[in-house]
């Protein structure tokens, strides 16, 4: 359903599907929408509404008439209150920079979120068999094995227990 | 003079001596440790093979 406002045309429902919006603000979305509508069909519904009062009609049909001048003098004095909107614009500014803000962050975790796919990608590409592994990529793998084997070293550690009983012995002495 | 012949070999003692140090030095630097780093590698791999 696409609403049409001041000559700019939202397609709602592409922006529901295809965005991949959270449900909190297809929710906020919606309510928004929502308020938008009722205010339309309000607005058109009090501009359909006749805005003078015909006077003569009920001079002609009441008898007390100085009743009805009382209420043309009070009809003639009275004025609009003004409101002072710049309150509300605040907030709505204050709100559209929230919401732009919040935008760009998702704009970067997505961002974020999708160069770690494409490095897991290239990682699972790139792998090779486990037979055509090398001690060297599981070092890289396990940074902790070097060391551990480092601090072995050190200590005069040549040797792990239960290497020879798994993979036998070719020492000829 | 005859007494000086020992001293035509100090040439030879020092370069020897030389040599294993550094041999010694190398090996257990940079050699030798990857023999350990190899079977600590194995035994791990084999360990995370084995959890089935």
């Amino acid at each position: 359903m696409a609403s049409k406002a001041g000559g700019v045309a939202v397609d709602f429902a592409r922006i529901y599907k295809s965005l991949g919006l959270g449900k909190e603000t297809i929710a906020a979305l919606q309510a928004f929408r929502k308020r938008n509508t009722e205010a339309k069909r309000l607005a058109s519904h009090y501009a359909s509404q006749p805005t003078t009062v015909d006077l003569e009609h009920y001079r002609s049909v009441l008898k007390n008439k100085a009743v009805v001048d009382e209420a043309e003098k009070v009809l003639k004095e009275f004025k609009p209150v003004t409101y002072d909107v710049n309150s509300h614009l605040k907030a709505i500014e204050t709100f559209e920079t929230k919401a732009v803000e919040k935008a760009k962050e998702t704009e970067q975790a997505v961002d974020r979120e999708l160069k770690e796919l494409r490095a897991t990608l290239a990682n699972i590409e790139e792998a090779r068999p486990f037979d055509q592994l090398t001690v060297e990529d599981v070092g890289n793998a396990h940074p902790r094995i070097i060391e551990a084997v480092a601090t072995m070293v050190s200590k005069g550690k040549w040797t792990v227990p239960g290497y020879k009983e798994k993979f036998g012995d070719l020492n000829v002495l | 003079m005859p007494q000086l012949i020992p001293f035509f070999f100090f040439n030879q003692l020092l370069f020897s001596f030389i040599i294993l140090f550094s041999i010694v030095y190398i090996f257990s630097k940079y050699i030798l440790p990857l023999f350990t780093f190899q079977q600590v590698v194995r035994i791990y791999i084999t360990k995370l093979s084995k959890k089935n």
